[in-house]
């Protein structure tokens, strides 16, 4: 029996980390992935603490009657946008909690939830390339200029795919992509296309901003959890200033 | 005043923040509800700056507007509100002041004069500024429904009869 509880809350923390991680990756804030693992807890009649920081989590798994007491660690994946992935473990954690799943159906759905297709590379490359022009449109420039900033940022955001696939630091991509869209776009500022170039210059790099971990970092200051909102908020601030730079060699090099 | 601008702005609005959920990798079936969002907030953040509101006080209003939308939106499309929230107040999110203060303190570095200097620092911090503001405005904005209704989940907040009526359809 005691053997049986020991391993019961072992295999529990295992699966608590996995969702706790997988929700860091993709770009939950804390009070969620608390709120989440929590639930998960409870739904096996677990009490969970949880340390959560930007790069691993820590879980403490107890129970009241067997008097056991289960600490683990993991590490957080690298960090990149998946909604899809949030919505799934949501949806999971309310399911775990009306339907008495087991760790074997858990373990099952986040293999299914992790083995979800993304959109199509094109659909994504023309669709946030025109986020880019809308954004251009947005801020009062015509037809011209929109069509360089859907330009800029499609070819902008090809190069950050292809940079990230061969595995070059993160902030690193982001420089190579806001780099090539602001060659492309301040190209159209040197030999002055369109009325009003600038404009496509200014819009062409906004696919890049960080806006998941600055309001991140917001809703857990907010929230609480000042240390976590300081951390997404200085990775926040290194990618605008990898946005920034790359800016400013492409106005050093075409020199406007 | 030139309110058929607002329908144009609607729609590339719609289509900025629908480019930010693909990005994000959304489920499809939130994906005509974000651009609804993001519509609906950006317009309501644009009428508030013709008002003579400010931006801060448009970004909250507009992102208010999409945390209460956001929850409604939650139950009848069976996904977390902040799916919805997250990409809607994006194209609101201040990148364009944030990457300009960057750029102001780089060349803050450079060899400048002193007149140059001062109306430089002037840009950068009045640009920093706006940048922080706007972002608490927005986080403050998207979490209002959550703080008021001091819930955890959006779950246990009811939503009006008679959206109710109409998910039960």
């Amino acid at each position: 029996m005691e053997k049986l509880g020991l391993n019961l809350s072992k295999e529990l923390s295992e699966i608590l980390l996995e969702v706790g991680a997988l929700l860091m990756a993709s770009g939950a804030n804390s009070s969620r992935i608390r709120i989440t693992i929590m639930r998960i807890a409870k739904a096996y009649g677990f009490n969970a603490e949880l340390l959560i920081t930007h790069r691993a989590l820590m879980v403490s798994v107890s129970d009241d009657e067997h008097d056991l007491f289960q600490s683990s660690l993991k590490r957080t994946s690298p960090h990149g946008a998946n909604f899809r992935m949030v919505s799934g473990i949501s949806r999971m954690s309310w399911r775990i909690v009306d339907e008495d799943w087991n760790f074997e159906q858990i373990w099952g759905e986040i293999n299914r939830l992790k083995s979800l297709p993304h959109y199509p590379r094109l659909i994504v490359l023309s669709t946030v390339a025109l986020a880019g022009a809308s954004f251009c449109r947005l801020f009062g420039g015509g037809p011209v200029e929109m069509l360089v900033a859907f330009v800029a940022t499609f070819i902008g955001l090809f190069v950050r795919q292809e940079v990230t696939r061969r595995n070059f630091n993160g902030y690193l991509c982001i420089f190579f992509a806001s780099l090539a869209s602001c060659l492309i776009s301040g190209a159209s500022v040197k030999l002055n296309v369109g009325t009003e170039p600038e404009y496509a210059f200014a819009t062409s790099v906004l696919y890049l901003i960080p806006g998941i971990p600055l309001i991140n970092s917001l809703s857990d200051l907010l929230d609480g959890n000042i240390m976590n909102g300081i951390v997404r908020g200085t990775n926040g601030l290194i990618i605008a200033f990898a946005i920034a730079f790359g800016m400013l060699c492409s106005i050093l090099i075409y020199n406007i | 005043m030139e309110w058929s601008v607002f329908f144009e702005s609607w729609i590339w609005l719609g289509f900025a923040s629908l480019g930010f959920a693909i990005l994000f990798n959304v489920p499809l079936r939130t994906l005509w509800v974000i651009f609804l969002l993001g519509a609906l907030g950006g317009t309501l953040k644009l009428v508030t700056m013709k008002m003579g509101g400010g931006i801060i006080l448009g970004s909250f209003f507009g992102a208010m507007l999409v945390g209460f939308l956001s929850i409604s939106a939650a139950h009848f499309r069976h996904a977390p509100p902040f799916v919805f929230a997250i990409p809607s107040v994006i194209p609101m999110v201040p990148g364009a002041f944030a990457y300009r203060t960057m750029l102001g303190i780089i060349k803050l570095t450079g060899d400048v004069d002193h007149a140059t200097f001062t109306q430089l620092l002037d840009d950068t911090v009045t640009n920093g500024l706006k940048a922080f503001f706007v972002l608490m405005a927005l986080a403050l904005g998207v979490s209002a429904p959550m703080l008021l209704t001091r819930r955890e989940s959006a779950k246990q907040i009811k939503v009006p009869l008679k959206i109710d009526g109409l998910i039960k359809k």
